[in-house]
């Protein structure tokens, strides 16, 4: 039975949402892009009302919400600011290998002082000389009797500068590959972990992005998340619960886009009458609406798929990458709608496209999500 | 202390309103209907003499049709609101405050309150009748309206105070009382993600509409009726200046007040 519509629980999270996104994002979106701001007094307030960590479950004080009602919440912030939006759901990236790769010990002793009070975790996996090919990172472990001593760099990690625990990715055995891989939880205060100066970024400026280094951090065996065979295991399986909440990311910010255009088109006169009455410009505002519309749908339908206990990685790979492409042509649209001023950082349209590009590159590459979707494609016909 | 407040479901703010099919009322078709205004205020004060007198239980009370009243009320609960209860409205039921009053003084006979608080005025209607008329259906003594209520314990410890032109007025009284919400001094709080969750599942006490209308009757053949619902005129005559220099624009908009706005002789 195929059924779009939300129900009541799902309508007030996401009205309560669009609330603090109104109310408390949006006002700051522009001055915390223009200055590069990380404005933590929104997310200790997003903290404060449950907004983080949406993927822990209950049990360990989380607001234990599935995909879906994730997906509604994050398509709500982003509506207001992204990049905002990227350092309040880090925490769900960044807690979810202990959610995957934890025992019942390790979730209560880890994640309680995340349900406790504010706090941000970063997940640790892309490294200067690679981000794709994760199976080949370089980053070392060694075990060295109760402890492992951690050594490497990575990069571009959301919230490094701010977070107080790690969830790393770090090879016992270049050699091994993949099979090599072991996940960690490593708390900030670990001699040895130096966080780096914060990056000046194209978009997301609310967002903290930044090196974290390791230099024979000693990470107790205690910290280690599953087998020590099972890191790559869990990062990819961390990824595909994080992927379709990127397309309802991307979604927002189309979303956002179509809502500027068409009201700029209602107000604006060329030629004696608004430009909403020209067709030129209702063709793009249609067409932007079915981009927006075919990548919400797609990301709905993600996000149900994976909650319904089946994998999703075909269905989610589809949601994240057509959402950011769409969110990429809504944005670049709706600059054209307003044209000059459209340009201009004055206005809200800009920052969408240069808001709406991450999307593109971040949690898997496009052009990786396209190869998973072929791989799944082609052996269906196998 | 147990504590009711009375809140009523008016459209969202963002609702795009039509008059129904009749032309009778507002089309209910798309509205969203939330706890606003004044009664958000009233929640809050409700909540926060909650918190600073362990004991104090706060039960939200709505009237209207059940889905909008429930709405209403899930809010109330979401915010931290003990119990809730929800007062069907009759088929064809007087639209008027007083019957509204009525409803309402009807539910706190069922669960007495020793203090009594709502919004000055609605959010939509803004009457500010329903809650001096709820005062005076159950005897109790209405204190008009206040910015700030504070609850001491002892005989006469009500303390309130309200905005008067220039200044701030004080006083001290005894319970019961009712007691209605100016604008809110107490940036209400917004409802957190688990107690919305929680909320949900929560249970709403719902008096049916046979027992409302039998609330209602005392005063239903007299009281007034509603005879249409229509949107205002559209507003008209924005005017572009069209204009060179400053100094034309305020000569421009000068001869307009004058001689089209009539604004100054
Ligand atoms: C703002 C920001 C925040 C981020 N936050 C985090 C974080 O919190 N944690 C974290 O671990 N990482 C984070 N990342 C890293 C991000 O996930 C990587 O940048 C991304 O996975 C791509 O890796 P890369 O940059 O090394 O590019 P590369 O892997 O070097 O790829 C370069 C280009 O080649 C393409 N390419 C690569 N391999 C193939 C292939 N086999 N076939 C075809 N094309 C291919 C890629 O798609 C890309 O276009 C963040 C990045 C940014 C920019």
């Amino acid at each position: 039975m195929v059924d779009f519509s939300l129900t009541e629980e799902q309508t007030s999270l996401r009205d309560m949402a669009r609330k603090f996104a109104k109310g408390e994002m949006a006002p700051h979106a522009a001055e915390c892009d223009r200055a590069g701001r990380f404005p933590e007094e929104i997310y200790r307030k997003a903290w404060e009302l449950g907004l983080m960590n949406l993927n822990v479950p209950t049990e360990f004080g989380g607001s234990g919400l599935g995909l879906f009602e994730q997906c509604l919440i994050v398509e709500e912030l982003s509506r207001a600011c992204a990049g905002m939006t990227t350092s309040i759901i880090a925490n769900c990236l960044a807690l979810e290998p202990i959610l995957l790769g934890g025992t019942d010990e390790q979730k209560h002793r880890l994640l309680d002082p995340f349900c406790a009070s504010y706090h941000l975790a970063s997940f640790c996996l892309t490294e200067p000389s690679g981000g794709s090919d994760a199976g080949s990172l370089k980053t070392r472990a060694r075990r060295d009797g109760d402890h492992y001593v951690l050594d490497g760099e990575k990069c571009f990690i959301t919230n490094g500068p701010f977070a107080s625990l790690y969830t790393v990715f770090a090879t016992l055995d270049p050699s091994l590959r993949h099979k090599g891989i072991v996940a960690f939880a490593v708390p900030r205060e670990t001699h040895g972990v130096v966080p780096g100066k914060e990056e000046e970024k194209m978009g997301h400026r609310a967002s903290a992005t930044s090196t974290v280094r390791f230099e024979g951090a000693r990470v107790p065996v205690a910290n280690r998340l599953g087998a020590e065979t099972e890191g790559f295991s869990i990062a990819m399986r961390t990824l595909d619960q994080t992927r379709t909440p990127i397309g309802a990311l991307a979604t927002g910010i189309a979303q956002a886009a179509l809502d500027h255009a068409a009201d700029y088109s209602k107000r604006r006169q060329t030629f004696g009458k608004p430009i909403s009455e020209h067709q030129a410009i209702q063709i793009k505002l249609a067409d932007m609406a079915q981009a927006l519309h075919a990548a919400r749908l797609l990301t709905w339908q993600a996000a149900w798929t994976i909650d319904h206990g089946q994998p999703g990685s075909l269905e989610s790979a589809m949601a994240k990458c057509f959402a950011s492409d769409a969110a990429m042509r809504v944005a670049d649209e709706a600059i054209q709608v307003f044209g000059g001023y459209g340009y201009m950082k004055d206005y809200p349209v800009e920052k969408l496209l240069r808001d709406a590009k991450l999307a593109q590159i971040y949690e898997g590459s496009n052009e990786i999500q396209r190869i998973v979707i072929a791989r799944e494609l082609l052996a269906r016909y196998a | 202390m147990e504590i009711a407040v009375l809140v009523k479901p008016v459209p969202d703010a963002e609702t795009r309103l039509r008059p129904d099919a009749k032309g009778l009322a507002l089309d209910p078709e798309g509205v969203k209907w939330v706890l606003a205004g004044y009664d958000e205020s009233a929640v809050e004060q409700a909540l926060l003499l909650k918190e600073a007198a362990p004991g104090t239980t706060v039960r939200a009370i709505s009237y209207g049709p059940v889905a909008r009243a429930e709405e209403v009320l899930r809010s109330a609960l979401a915010l931290g609101c003990d119990a809730a209860t929800s007062l069907e409205a009759p088929p064809e039921a007087p639209t008027d405050a007083v019957s509204v009053a009525r409803a309402l003084a009807l539910a706190l006979t069922k669960h007495p309150a020793s203090l009594v608080l709502c919004g000055k005025q609605a959010g939509d209607d803004e009457g500010g009748i329903v809650g001096p008329a709820v005062a005076e259906l159950l005897g109790l003594p209405d204190l008009g309206v206040a910015t700030n209520v504070r609850w001491d314990g002892g005989p006469g410890g009500l303390t309130m105070e309200r905005s008067v032109e220039g200044g701030l007025e004080q006083g001290r009284t005894a319970l019961p009382a009712l007691v209605a919400l100016q604008q809110a001094w107490n940036d209400p709080r917004t409802a957190k993600l688990p107690n919305i969750l929680k909320s949900r599942k929560a249970p709403i006490e719902r008096i049916p509409a046979a027992e409302v209308a039998a609330a209602m009757a005392p005063s239903a053949a007299t009281a007034p009726r509603r005879l249409g619902f229509r949107l205002p005129p559209p507003r008209t005559g924005a005017k572009m200046i069209e204009y060179k220099t400053p100094e034309e624009a305020a000569e421009k908009l000068v001869r307009i007040l004058r001689e089209e706005a009539k604004v100054f002789p």
